[in-house]
């Protein structure tokens, strides 16, 4: 059967020769991996990049969904004279960016044809541990980038062929599970020559002109596909915010702001106002390029599900801009620590969806619950007498309310990637005993469409000093938002000892530590509901408290919904539901938040973003601390600005920086 | 009876039932006659096309039903129950703080890129599960025994909810099943007309999720597939078949359909496993030992691989939205078969399916109210079809009705006809290339290395084209395509599967355990083996599953029984699989048995299937048909009937036949084997 130059008929034929190759990729490196990493959380990517090294296919059903945007270029550019059989790799988070964090290490390789560089295939396994202060190399606490682990700036680990031992050694030397670092390592080598192999199958079916021009077909279609998407969004501008809890240990919130501009095919994602620059390792180093992967996966999320037919791959990215100011948290500048980037891009996953809801409130769901917290345990097995560290289950929570059915329960929306590990299995190779493993009644946001609920899980602990670790906790504060007169959803905890005198809230932690007979509970968020749920179908909400979903309390309070011993009262949930006027408001964010901004107004945040932005990058994070630490009693602009006040007289020098032009007498 | 009579008659049935058709496969053993039937199904009176069936068997071949020895039935009831949603209402009764497992799932969601991904509803929603307070620990020790009072409560509550079945799950069965035990037994003296099944009873396997979805899927399907056998059984005593129904299972085997009843979980994937057995049946006869199977129908295509000449077993296949964690043969189902619909998007893409004619309206040329063009009409556009009649002179093709609905679709892309529906078969090979590299890289093997098996109505028609596309060297297509599940049913073992989970470090001491173990798994299989009235020998074997100590999933490894007290001999039967499948083993490393695992075999009939003489000879084809490959040319058309064995090729060429169309491309040759095959080679080696 002949094939003819791509077009419009003959596009899919392509795009699946391309994806088969980009599967195949990944089941070779998935079969063939050593970690758990990459086995069990499918922690990696493969993908076939473009000549520029823009990626054009992504596998679909396994590894993350963070990259289909990636392009290689500025790191391929820092390696020069590649030969056939060369492999390039890098884990520096500021070298080229395309690492994210040091576990995340990238590998590229060129395909030739007839001489040329015709296209390149990569990917990247996050390691289990780099090396670097902590174990796994990940901790919100760490200050600096070189605490995170040994990095590596793009240069060759394979020479024509041939591994470079010198740099294995120094990889073995440096990190804590050296042979499962090399074991994936080398498994995505082999996944990249898989890769190779397909393509030069590509490139002797369809040519090499017809692969090369088709691939470009291929970026040239899923941008008319995603601008086909916008021009059919109302132009304008959508402006939404929201925080993570802590910007560090025990620290202030975390804001993210988004203007979002669309105007016919195009889009703009300003996130001028958000956080500084952190003291911490949540920043994101998009090194301020425009159409960075990690700005863009919320966008991902909203284009594929406006349209699960769209390719996945770069040429999506062509339709949008991005700004980060340099030296925000979403713009840090070395050596800023961005270990738990991952954290934040939970949020800043949020803030896309909380924009495009308003463009498009009749398309988007409510906000999903947004933490995806990752639950390891270290504890002594008494039986066996070793010591065991394992990773629980992740505790994440339902997606938000949808335009035509409820969140889904427990996990979903953007976190619908996660794995959980059946209780039987825990409970044989670790000493705890699971109390329980389920959702949390009245988790999910109220809505004519319900908001998912939450995971809980508790469990009790029988050895002295056992450590747990809740990475990605989050939500504790400040609450999935409902949309469109639906309700916001239940807050994230973690609990000690619930339901005991000696119960003890551990607020926003993500670490704890344990002694016998300890019970420990953490609940995620649920997801936002949407619409309001007066509008709910009565027996709809009967079914969801038979079922335990709402208590029959809240199925009163919150619904409007009289139900006597099991059965609706219709007559008394009319004349309720009758006693107040139908909402129909964009946003509901919960009593915190509203508290929060009733003090920091979006004015108070232009006018810290102001001063921040006068101040050299490694006084900002420094000076958002201090201005917190003066609010109390303080609100809005003149709050912040009675709190600078203070500041400048404690800390002269940051007078000096702060008015450079002023003469020192005048005050 | 007269002992000087010629040797009695000897039939043997293998009778598969689909969407569309029942297919027959009847064998005369000792004259070597065979005889094949396709009977349109009646799906108002489900059975009917079995007494159908057999009396145009009577009428036309001459069988005898007291002369049939041994009666195979494949079915889709059970499987159609689960994806139509049409079985028991079920309530289940597990730990109290663990009444959302089933919901939860094991959290991860197809379709990951969207925001309204989402879980199947399970088979039982959350209302009618109910917690009672009883616990075992991991190593299956009570530490809170069950109430009594809170049991009786949940039984009550899932007898008020109108359940017909109660489903036992409790944590840690797989080691201790008293507690499910001592409330199903609860259950049936509260109420002795529902029925009950504990998860331990029906794959006592660790896992709760697993385990528990497939006690629910074997209570789901059980009232309507006992009512289903039962209804078999009594047509076949109408027709004085003296046999006692067997019923291809999941496992590639057959069990007695009285035992289907109560273990209706095993027959779940009964005709696709069966296809696999069928095929490789006829792989084994061929001389072949690494096939892919393809199987296209209306709506799907499925694939396997058959390795050494053997199906390969998995655990996890899907039913429908739910995992079936008993062992099955591994079928990768693709979306694409010769009903899926080609459209073209807001984007002027051309795409083909996921969306099926199905077998009713169907194909457009099928002249039964299609009119969306089908891969299908593109075919029969292209020219490649409409030589004969298809499906036993059971349907009929109109080619003008292909044109008209391709045509529509190559108005919108400003194309011709031919060159929209060539496009339409590229795209249609393109999505089943996706899904069988994916097969080929998950199981880490070369496909160049295998040959491809097509069957069903619509794998001769494609098949040799994806076979070039991938890369393989070789096409065999068997003489009957259309009834190799019924085949497969014919020939296929007793085969059952028994497990012990051990779940214990691999070391000295635990050779021990595994002979108590081994010992206890042979003696339920013997006593499984016996009750299916089996009583020639019997094949063991012996598997394990293990994994190192932090991996989360297991490698199946086959033992031999003097191993089990040799902890070394085990261990490096595990890392030598562990390094074919993932290309690494870590000789050092702690590893865990997970599962101990025995399979019986009662062989089968190994009936013997005409073989001929093949002298290699030129045929003349029948005549010549023009078809469009890029441009019109005219191609040779043969009628299968009247290739002889021996017979030689040269692509391109069509083959017609009653139940498909055999398509040999451009550059290939061909030649039919003793066994009737028609082995088609893409290598560009000449025979001439």
């Amino acid at each position: 059967m002949g094939f003819q130059m791509t077009d419009k008929m003959t596009l899919r034929v392509l795009a699946n020769h391309a994806r088969a190759a980009a599967e195949n990729m990944a089941h070779t490196l998935h079969r063939t991996a050593h970690s758990a990493f990459v086995k069990e959380t499918q922690d990696f990517t493969v993908m076939l990049m473009d000549r520029r090294g823009d990626t054009f296919a992504v596998p679909m059903e396994l590894g993350a969904t963070w990259y289909p945007g990636l392009t290689y270029g500025r790191a391929i550019d820092m390696v020069a004279d590649y030969r056939p059989g060369d492999i390039a790799f890098t884990n520096d988070p500021y070298s080229g960016h395309v690492a994210t964090h040091a576990p995340d290490t990238h590998l590229w390789k060129p395909v030739f044809s007839d001489g040329e560089i015709v296209a390149w295939t990569g990917g990247h396994i996050h390691n289990t541990d780099m090396g670097g202060a902590v174990p796994a190399s990940l901790s919100r606490s760490l200050t600096e980038v070189h605490q995170e682990g040994l990095r590596f700036p793009p240069m060759k680990l394979v020479r024509e062929g041939v591994f470079d031992e010198t740099l294995m050694r120094i990889m073995e030397t440096n990190v804590r599970k050296p042979e499962l670092n090399i074991g994936d390592i080398k498994a995505l080598v082999g996944a990249l020559n898989t890769g190779e192999r397909k393509v030069q199958a590509m490139i002797q079916r369809f040519g090499k002109t017809g692969f090369v021009s088709g691939v470009a077909t291929l970026m040239d279609q899923a941008e008319a596909e995603a601008r086909a998407i916008l021009r059919a969004i109302p132009d304008g501008e959508y402006s939404f915010a929201d925080y993570a809890d802590e910007d560090s240990n025990i620290g202030n919130p975390c804001r993210l702001h988004l203007k979002l501009t669309i105007q016919d095919d195009a889009a703009v994602l300003d996130f001028s106002g958000s956080d500084p620059q952190l003291g911490s390792s949540l920043n994101v180093p998009s090194g301020g390029d425009p159409r960075h992967t990690m700005l863009l996966v919320g966008v991902y999320y909203v284009l594929y599900t406006l349209n699960p037919q769209i390719l996945l791959n770069t040429g999506l990215t062509r339709a949008f801009t991005c700004i980060t100011p340099e030296g925000s948290v979403l713009n840090p500048v070395a050596p800023a620590a961005v270990g738990m980037r991952s954290l934040t891009c939970a949020r800043l996953r949020s803030v896309i969806f909380g924009a495009f809801a308003q463009a498009i409130p009749e398309k988007m769901p409510a906000a999903p619950a947004g933490n995806n917290c990752i639950v390891n345990v270290m504890t002594r097995d008494e039986r066996r007498q070793k010591t065991v560290i394992a990773a629980v289950n992740p505790v994440v929570g339902g997606g938000g309310g949808m335009p035509h059915r409820d969140g889904t329960n427990g996990s979903g929306a953007d976190a619908a990637y996660l794995k959980n590990t059946p209780i039987e299995i825990t409970e044989t190779e670790v000493p705890v005993e699971v109390l329980k493993y389920g959702l949390a009644t009245d988790s999910g946001g109220a809505g004519q469409w319900r908001g998912g609920l939450a995971t809980e899980l508790s469990f009790r602990v029988f050895s002295p000093d056992t450590r747990i670790t809740a990475r990605n906790r989050d939500r504790s504060k400040f609450r999935p938002w409902g949309t469109l007169g639906g309700c916001s959803a239940g807050l994230a905890h973690m609990v000690m000892n619930p339901d005991t005198e000696s119960r003890f809230d551990l607020g926003n932690q993500d670490t704890a530590v344990l002694q016998p007979g300890d019970v420990l509970t953490i609940r995620s968020a649920g997801g936002g509901g949407r619409g309001d749920p007066y509008l709910r179908d009565p027996d709809r909400v009967a079914r969801d408290v038979t079922c335990g979903y709402v208590s029959s309390k809240a199925a009163q309070s919150a619904y409007g919904v009289v139900i006597n011993n099991g059965v609706v009262d219709y007559k008394q949930t009319q004349t309720l539901r009758q006693s107040r006027s139908l909402r129909d408001t964009m946003f509901h964010f919960g009593a915190e938040r509203n508290a929060y901004e009733a003090q920091w107004t979006d004015a108070a945040y232009d006018a810290l973003t102001k001063a921040l932005a006068q101040l050299p990058t490694h006084w900002r994070f420094f000076t958002k601390t201090e201005v917190f630490a003066r609010m109390d009693g303080r609100k809005g602009a003149e709050g912040v600005d009675a709190a600078l006040a203070e500041i400048e007289i404690r800390f002269p020098e940051l007078a000096e920086l702060l008015n450079p032009a002023s003469p020192s007498c005048d005050t | 009876m007269d002992g000087t009579s010629p040797p009695r008659e000897d039939w043997k049935i293998g009778v598969d039932i689909g969407g569309t058709f029942m297919d027959f496969c009847a064998l005369e053993v000792n004259s070597g006659r065979l005889a094949t039937l396709k009977v349109l199904t009646t799906p108002d009176d489900p059975g009917a096309e079995l007494t159908t069936g057999l009396s145009v068997l009577q009428e036309q071949e001459g069988l005898a039903p007291e002369a049939v020895t041994r009666f195979v039935h494949g079915t889709t009831v059970g499987i159609n129950t689960v994806l139509q949603r049409k079985g028991a209402k079920l309530a289940m009764i597990t730990n109290a703080g663990f009444e959302d497992v089933l919901e939860l799932a094991r959290l991860r969601m197809p379709d990951m890129y969207s925001l309204f991904c989402h879980r199947a509803d399970p088979l039982i929603p959350r209302d009618r599960i109910f917690g009672v307070k009883a616990r075992l620990n991991a190593q299956g020790e009570e530490t809170t025994a069950p109430d009594a009072q809170s049991v009786a409560t949940a039984i009550k509550q899932a007898l008020a909810s109108g359940a017909e079945g109660i489903i036992v799950s409790f944590l840690h069965s797989w080691r201790n099943d008293a507690h499910e035990r001592l409330v199903k037994r609860m259950i049936l003296e509260m109420e002795p007309s529902v029925f009950a099944f504990s998860s331990s009873e029906v794959w006592p396997v660790i896992r709760e999720y697993e385990r528990s979805c497939t006690a629910i899927l074997n209570g789901y399907v059980h009232p309507r597939v006992a009512g289903y056998l039962e209804a078999l059984e009594k047509r076949l005593e109408q027709k004085s078949i003296p046999a006692k129904a067997l019923l291809t299972k999941s496992n590639g085997g057959v069990m007695s359909a009285r035992d289907g009843r109560e273990n209706c979980v095993s027959m779940l994937l009964s005709g696709t496993a069966s296809g696999v057995t069928g095929a490789a049946w006829l792989a084994r006869q061929a001389g072949e030992d690494r096939i892919l199977t393809l199987d296209i129908g209306g709506t799907s295509a499925d694939i396997a691989l058959i390795i050494d000449g053997a199906a390969q077993f998995g655990t996890g296949e899907m039913i429908g939205d739910f995992p079936l964690y008993i062992p099955s043969v591994s079928v990768s189902s693709i979306a694409i078969g010769g009903g899926s619909i080609a459209s073209v998007d807001g984007h002027g893409v051309l795409r083909v399916g996921p969306t099926s004619a199905g077998s009713i309206p169907g194909p457009a040329c099928y002249g039964r109210g299609g009119t969306d063009a089908t891969v299908t009409d593109a075919m029969a556009v292209c020219g490649w079809l409409g030589h004969s009649d298809l499906a036993y002179g059971q349907l009929r093709m109109d080619q003008s009705l292909a044109r008209n609905a391709v045509g529509a679709l190559a108005k919108t892309l400003g194309r011709s006809v031919e060159e929209t529906a060539q496009a339409i078969l590229n795209i249609a090979l393109s999505e089943m290339f996706v899904e069988v590299e994916k097969l080929a890289s998950r199981e880490g093997v070369d496909l160049r290395d295998f040959t491809l098996l097509p069957f069903g109505g619509g794998g001769p028609m494609l098949g040799a084209f994806l076979a070039k596309d991938l890369g393989m060297g070789r096409m065999i297509a068997p003489r009957r395509p259309g009834v190799v599940s019924a085949l497969g049913g014919l020939v296929a073992d007793l085969r059952g599967d028994f497990i012990r989970t051990v779940f214990a470090p691999l070391d000295g001491q635990l050779g021990s355990d595994l002979q108590v173990l081994f010992a206890d798994l042979v003696e339920e299989a013997r006593a499984w083996l016996a009750k299916q009235g089996h009583e020639g020998a019997a094949e063991l074997n012996l598997t394990a599953e293990m994994r190192y100590s932090g991996q989360s999933y297991e490698v199946e490894v086959a033992l031999k029984q003097e191993w089990l007290d040799s902890a070394e001999d085990i261990a490096q039967a595990f890392h030598n699989t562990h390094a074919r499948l993932y290309d690494f083993a870590d000789p050092t490393g702690q590893i865990e048995v997970i599962n101990l695992r025995l399979a019986i075999v009662g062989a089968g009939p190994d009936p013997d299937f005409p073989v001929h003489t093949a002298k290699p000879c030129k045929v003349e084809p029948q005549k010549t048909v023009p078809v469009f490959t890029g441009m019109a040319c005219d191609i040779p058309l043969y009628q299968r009937e009247a290739l002889p064995p021996g017979a030689q090729l040269k692509g391109p060429a069509i083959v017609s036949q009653e139940d498909t169309t055999l398509i040999i491309p451009q550059d290939c040759t061909a030649t039919v084997d003793p066994m009737s095959n028609i082995v088609v080679r893409f290598d560009g080696v000449s025979n001439d």
